[in-house]
């Protein structure tokens, strides 16, 4: 985004948050039933927004409806906030949202947005995490038909999700889904957990925030409402395992910046070739740092 | 936070930010089945009132709208400008919950169970009367809240209306300044563990 670019708030007449009155009405009825139908993906008018679908639009549109003076918004692409894509969001907020604080720590967050993870730090009942997806619908890869989707979710059908799974295991010995893992919410619907790794989705079962997802192109908000069980999809004798980050010799990977062992980390390959780790969550890795420097200063003292 | 530019956004229940404030109250009411909500005590002007609020926060054109118990009056049907409808086929329903249900709100359809009426309940007290002990999403273990003014009757109706998840009906219970809600998910007994089944 050009840094100078002004909207002309007053000129056109913009009102707070972009989106019209009627449309954050929408939004606002369809996460009321979202949460009301946990894991159900609400149909919703999707708006037309300033940036092209697939860029957050569905995520956005939660957002500008949740969001209001007092709030302090936190948005993260892939666990960072200075990606372009978390910088251009926050950035149209702050023009469109007057007397709206941003942040970049977790823990002052009341909305956070995000792009593909949710944060290290446990959010509390406080918070409210809103994920940007790109597909919500998990039967998409054995079900073409809408119409027959949506009666597939009512009655609660995944024999042809799980059969697929089973296929994988016998072709693969393992899932080989890496992201976007079907999860079942309070025992009936499965959703699509927009591409977060599989790290993030035990941070689902029992979270204490309210978690909405937003599709925009795809015209879907669906919740997990606080304290409600997350269950991924797996068998009895093959459990469900999130990404392994044990070295060769059998220890935990730590980040290369602050040493944490309990994070998901990012592989980047160094100018001379070796393989270095990183936090992906850009303010847990700094609050790390941070406390080590406090702790190192008070060990000298 | 600019208090001026707060106080003067917030003057009246048709304002958006009074909106936006009272549909936050509303979703934490949605997202901690039980949990009593103060509606917006920022705007304690002479047109607020709890219904008044939530009809202005949730309900326009696109929506319908039914009153058997004449709760709205004249002047708040042409300012909110939605829909009558009846009860049977209504989005919203607005209720008091002193008289038994003589309707058959929409549940929705397998297919859409979203289109499951919302049901706006008046009661006397929250937080005073009957206990009920709610269990379900949004609720870490079990929650108590108390309510008076509700009659047995819409508790059994509820139970049979929400019998088959994913179909039902989710509640909006509100007294004089605040709401509670009851989304479709939450199972409510006595403190001696009684049902309402029919």
């Amino acid at each position: 985004m050009n840094p100078y670019y002004e909207l002309p708030q007053d000129e056109a007449g913009y009102s707070f948050g972009f989106l019209d009155e009627y449309a954050k009405r929408e939004v606002r009825r369809n996460i009321l039933k979202a949460i009301c139908i946990p894991g159900y993906q609400t149909p919703y008018a999707s708006r037309e927004m300033p940036m092209g679908r697939g860029f957050g639009t569905g995520g956005l549109q939660l957002t500008l409806s949740l969001v209001g003076w007092g709030d302090t918004l936190k948005v993260i692409d892939q666990g960072a906030d200075d990606s372009v894509n978390a910088v251009n969001l926050r950035h149209f907020i702050e023009l469109t949202c007057p007397g709206v604080d941003t942040t970049e720590q977790t823990r002052e967050a009341t909305l956070i947005q995000s792009r593909h993870r949710i944060p290290e730090r446990q959010l509390t009942n406080a918070q409210v995490l809103v994920l940007q997806v790109p597909y919500p619908d998990p039967l998409v890869v054995v079900e073409p038909s809408e119409a027959r989707r949506k009666i597939m979710h009512g009655e609660g059908d995944y024999s042809r999700l799980l059969t697929k799974l089973y296929e994988d295991i016998v072709r693969f010995d393992e899932i080989t889904i890496s992201h976007r893992y079907p999860t079942r919410i309070n025992g009936h619907y499965v959703l699509d957990p927009s591409p977060i790794p599989r790290f993030d989705i035990p941070k689902l079962n029992q979270s204490p925030a309210l978690i909405l997802f937003g599709a925009g192109r795809e015209k879907k908000i669906y919740a997990v409402p606080p304290y409600t069980n997350a269950e991924p999809l797996a068998f009895d004798d093959i459990a469900f395992r999130t990404e392994d980050f044990t070295d060769e010799q059998g220890r935990r990977r730590s980040c290369h910046r602050c040493g944490a062992t309990d994070s998901f980390l990012d592989e980047f390959t160094r100018d001379d070739g070796v393989r270095i780790y990183q936090c992906s969550d850009s303010d847990y890795c700094n609050q790390g740092i941070v406390a080590h420097i406090l702790s190192a200063g008070e060990a000298a003292l | 936070m600019n208090t001026d530019l707060n106080s003067k956004a917030l003057a009246s229940v048709w304002a958006p930010a009074a909106q936006q404030l009272s549909f936050r109250k509303l979703m934490t009411a949605f997202s901690f089945p039980g949990r009593i909500e103060t509606m917006t005590p920022e705007i304690q002007n002479k047109d607020f009132t709890v219904l008044r609020m939530i009809l202005a926060t949730l309900t326009d054109g696109e929506v319908t709208v039914a009153d058997p118990h004449h709760m709205i009056d004249d002047h708040d049907w042409s300012k909110l400008e939605t829909n009558r409808e009846t009860p049977e086929k209504a989005r919203f329903i607005v209720a008091r919950g002193d008289i038994a249900p003589m309707f058959s709100p929409g549940l929705g359809s397998l297919e859409c169970p979203e289109t499951g009426a919302t049901i706006i309940l008046r009661v006397e007290h929250l937080g005073r009367g009957e206990p009920l002990v709610l269990r379900g999403p949004g609720i870490q273990s079990v929650k108590e809240v108390a309510c008076s003014g509700l009659g047995a009757a819409w508790l059994c109706k509820r139970q049979e209306w929400n019998g088959a998840f994913p179909l039902g009906v989710d509640m909006i219970l509100f007294d004089a300044s605040r709401v509670i809600a009851l989304p479709r998910t939450t199972r409510i007994t006595t403190k001696e563990g009684k049902s309402w089944d029919m």
